[in-house]
């Protein structure tokens, strides 16, 4: 129980860790595709490893031609050290952060969109002329028939036996390739990330994926499709890329003391799929268009490593208990010591080990943050390295990052480091990449504000946690954000001392009425504009604070429309579509084409307008 | 003539009032509503008092006549003496339990800012002391030394209309050269004597805010300005600030912000005043006189590093002269 002792030790040292200051940090992952004009393919590159290389070695990042200018005049000069990149999953992505944290100074809020672009330029010169690095959520052709990366690689290689992709499309760090072998081999078959296909006017119905094979016979897991794995009506995907190759925008915030960090964990949990519907950006899988909007489904399936029994498929027999959810979904847990903290609001069908949390109550940890744990720790830890088992060093956090890293909850907890030279942290980890960088700046800064405001005001959004897993489903929809209603607490103030906390009222909050008072609720970018007129705020940076503000706004209410509608819309234009669910070679072509120019116009600090793009007014409405 | 002191605590926990609606943009329902809450707040702490008096002994709470109607209230009100305090010549609406504030932290480590309102209907020769007495009340509010930034509204100032160009101009012939100059002394002795580390003027145009910096010895290093698109400030400010160091903040205060008939309706018998007010229609006892809005003081405390509001609040001074 090598695991308990680190995470124990890092309790005992940390749980009295004050008085931090409020920093935070955001990743932005990028997809690196190939394009030139005359060539009819965009290919996804595999150079991951040397583009990093490149970058790790050039020391004079800072010094890169890099510093455009943004329309307002301001330039891309900021206090930061170079920022850094890092490998991810898919051999095709990027990740890039700021060189050190972001500080709560207003100012500062400005600096984190020209680093942004910043961070992507600094990419692009790293990389061959004809490589891009781009912020769509997937590859919409990733696993289509054909060639679709550069280079090629046959599938049904031995690692991820997919019969869409190589397994060269992982990164080969021994960490990856073994993460989705042992996921694999956990199943005792591939995993089935199956999407609802869109239903066009002459899409076939029912529709079978046209790109599924059924006389594979190489691997025993080629069994899988024939034993139902591809259902219709559902586009069929049969490996970790599928879901690990998305890029999303983290953000992660240093709490003042553990207190605060359970309250912005617990406060943050409920607003998750509400960002996730208003970021939506994700309509297309393997060619086609899907009937959802997100990344966030895919995903989980992509790494549910549960065994037939933990699924509830087969009686328990030789697992210990049945799981309702696979290690990638959202937040099962509360853990604020929150009087606010209702006994109702919990998840009744929690697994936790039960010996585990023992040992943690043992250990001094309190019962929420112990059921939390020992909730995580039902998970095997599916990457382990020898190397680490030889020596437990607890003065390491490795053990425990192992489980921790491997659970993908929407929210993240994260206790200090053994050093303990941060302080305790929250992830929030829903919100899909945009495209653009002023985008990804608005919904990181617009996250940022509200942690402040929860923290201000005091609010409480708890709402049953049930309700929030109902939430991040109905955040899939097309159109999430436009047609659907979410649960949503209507009561979030503080009642009076004298009063007893009340229960949820609960309403159903449709998106737009972040702008709007329905009752007493009074929508979250008023609540921002509240808080922000209650701070010295300069004139310029209020304004350009207001174009983020504006953005959300008009997304929320539908004005504008979300990346996944802009995608979709693109692809209904196009001259080769031809209304049957098929997003073909050529209008994958246009459509990347289109991101990487507008990304290049941006990059120049250029006015985005139209600039000849379909639909791109509807999408950033001239705000850049 | 009896003085009045009106406040709110800190409200920045205090619920929907302190949200900006949509369309009420610069008003002062922020201000009105929080006294109003925390007016009807004492008194159900009062009722509430009582009624646990009441089971345990069954005994009577004696009012000391204050000047102030000792009776029941009207409408089930408590009496004014219950939840209201006379101290110094001061009748505090609501009375302050003083030990149960202050910061939680350091004073170091906020930013602190007030922003001082003076009222349209008061003598300027009173400033000095409507000055003296708004931050001598923030800072015992918050247990704090100095605030780091005092910003300063004059009555009868304010950025109007579309055209941001045109604002500038006519904010020219706005409010009274002679009377904001005659009171910034006072300003500049609080500054002084360590208890503004900073100041700051609100709704200055360039042309006033120019000949303003020509004739006062301590300079403001701030000038707060409301603009309806804060992307246009106007060019001519946006110079002369750069060229005189000067910051411009952004604000979305009203500057007539207490107005005579508010602050009658506040204290006054009527749906939702707090009763201390004689009306002579209903016959209800109570203050007699004319009431006259004197100052008010917005105050916020932010803790610097972590970008947290944790106290925010008003105090609004006003004078009863009997009749």
């Amino acid at each position: 129980m090598g695991l308990l002792c680190q995470l124990l030790e890092i309790w005992n040292k940390a749980k009295g860790k004050e008085r931090d200051i409020m920093l935070w940090g955001d990743e932005v992952e990028y997809l690196v595709v190939t394009y030139s004009k005359d060539d009819p393919k965009i290919l996804l590159s595999l150079r991951q490893a040397d583009i990093l290389e490149a970058l790790a070695s050039d020391k004079a990042l800072a010094k890169a031609k890099c510093a455009p200018a943004l329309p307002d005049g301001s330039n891309a000069q900021t206090s930061q050290p170079p920022p850094v990149f890092h490998p991810e999953f898919g051999r095709f992505m990027l990740e890039a952060t700021p060189g050190k944290p972001w500080g709560i100074g207003f100012k500062e809020l400005l600096e984190v969109e020209p680093n942004m672009k910043l961070r992507r330029c600094i990419a692009k010169d790293h990389m061959l002329s004809n490589e891009y690095p781009i912020t769509l959520t997937t590859f919409p052709r990733l696993g289509s028939p054909g060639v679709f990366t550069e280079p090629y690689y046959p599938p049904s290689g031995s690692r991820l036996r997919s019969q869409f992709v190589p397994d060269e499309i992982a990164n080969p760090h021994i960490r990856f390739p073994t993460l989705a072998a042992n996921i694999r081999s956990r199943r005792g078959r591939k995993v089935q990330v199956n999407v609802p296909v869109y239903r066009d006017e002459n899409t076939p119905w029912p529709w079978r994926d046209p790109t599924v094979n059924y006389d594979l016979h190489q691997w025993p897991e080629d069994d899988d499709v024939r034993n139902g794995a591809s259902p219709d009506n559902f586009i069929h995907m049969d490996a970790m890329a599928f879901g690990m190759g998305s890029c999303c925008l983290q953000i992660t915030f240093q709490a003042k003391n553990l207190t605060e960090g359970r309250q912005m964990y617990d406060q943050l949990s409920p607003l998750g799929p509400i960002l996730l519907a208003l970021t939506a950006a994700t309509p297309v899988y393997k060619g086609f268009l899907a009937d959802t909007d997100v990344r966030w489904n895919q995903i989980s399936k992509a790494v549910d490593d549960r065994t037939p029994e933990e699924l509830g498929e087969k009686p328990l027999k030789n697992d210990r208990w049945r799981i309702p959810k696979s290690r990638y979904a959202s937040n099962s847990t509360y853990i604020s010591e929150d009087h606010r903290l209702r006994p109702e609001y919990f998840d009744p069908d929690l697994v936790v080990d039960e010996d585990i949390k023992q040992q943690l109550l043992d250990g001094g940890m309190d019962d929420r943050l112990a059921t939390h744990f020992a909730h995580l720790f039902i998970r095997d830890p599916i990457v382990i390295f020898s190397e680490d088992l030889k020596e437990l060093d607890l003065s390491k956090t490795d053990h425990f990052e192992n489980i921790q890293s491997t659970n993908w909850q929407h929210m993240r907890f994260k206790p200090p480091p053994a050093d303990n030279s941060i302080g305790w942290r929250v992830e929030f980890r829903p919100m899909e990449i945009q495209i653009t960088d002023f985008e990804n700046a608005a919904f990181a800064v617009f996250i940022v504000l509200i942690t402040r405001v929860i923290l201000s005001y005091n609010l409480n959004f708890y709402i049953p946690i049930k309700k929030v897993d109902e939430n991040m489903e109905t955040a899939h929809a097309r159109d999430a954000v436009l047609d659907r209603r979410f649960f949503f607490r209507r009561n979030l103030f503080p009642a009076r001392a004298r009063v007893p906390p009340p229960p949820a009222r609960l309403g159903r909050l449709h998106p737009e009425e972040d702008t709007e008072s329905g009752d007493d609720f009074p929508g979250l970018i008023p609540l921002v504009e509240s808080y922000l007129d209650s701070v010295n705020v300069d004139v310029a940076t209020r304004c350009r604070l207001a174009a983020y503000l504006d953005l959300i706004r008009r997304r929320a209410s539908g004005e504008l429309w979300t990346a996944a509608r802009w995608i979709r819309e693109f692809v209904a234009r196009h001259p080769e579509y031809k209304r049957d669910s098929v997003v073909g070679e050529g209008i994958t072509k246009d459509l990347v084409e289109a991101v990487i120019r507008v990304g290049e116009r941006e990059a120049k600090g250029e006015r985005l307008g139209s600039c000849g793009v379909v639909g791109l007014e509807r999408l950033l409405g001239g705000l850049r | 003539m009896t003085k009045l002191i009106l406040s709110t605590g800190n409200i920045v926990s205090g619920g929907p009032s302190i949200i900006r609606k949509p369309g009420a943009f610069r008003s002062n329902l922020e201000l009105t509503n929080s006294l109003r809450s925390n007016f009807i707040a004492a008194q159900e702490d009062y009722a509430a008092e009582l009624a646990e008096s009441h089971e345990t002994a069954n005994g009577h709470t004696n009012g000391t006549t204050n000047g102030v109607d000792a009776e029941a209230g009207i409408g089930g009100r408590p009496p004014a003496t219950a939840w209201t305090a006379r101290k110094d010549g001061i009748l505090y609406v609501p009375a302050i339990e003083w030990d149960a504030h202050g910061l939680q932290e350091e004073p170091a480590e906020y930013d602190i800012t007030a922003k001082l309102f003076f009222l349209p209907g008061a003598p300027v020769s009173q400033r000095p002391q409507y000055a003296k007495q708004a931050l001598e009340h923030v800072l015992r509010e918050l247990r704090a030394p100095a605030v780091d930034l005092l910003i300063v509204s004059f009555p009868g100032m304010s950025f109007e209309g579309d055209c941001e160009w045109e604002a500038d101009k006519k904010n020219a012939a706005q409010g009274n050269d002679e009377d904001e100059i005659a009171t910034w002394p006072a300003i500049e002795e609080l500054h002084r004597a360590g208890l503004a580390k900073k100041l700051c003027l609100a709704e200055f145009g360039s042309e006033k805010l120019a000949r303003f910096l020509q004739r006062v010895q301590v300079r403001a290093a701030v000038n707060q300005i409301n603009l309806k698109n804060c992307c246009d400030v106007p060019p001519p400010l946006a110079k002369l600030a750069k060229e005189q160091g000067i910051e411009l903040l952004v604000h979305s205060d009203c500057t007539d912000i207490l107005p005579k008939g508010t602050l009658r309706e506040l204290l006054g018998q009527g749906l939702g005043g707090a009763g201390l007010l004689a009306d002579p229609e209903t016959g209800a006892g109570g203050l007699q006189g004319d009431l006259t809005p004197q100052w008010v003081v917005k105050y916020t405390a932010v803790v610097r590093d972590r970008g947290v509001i944790e106290y925010k609040g008003y105090f609004a001074g006003a004078g009863l002269v009997d009749e």
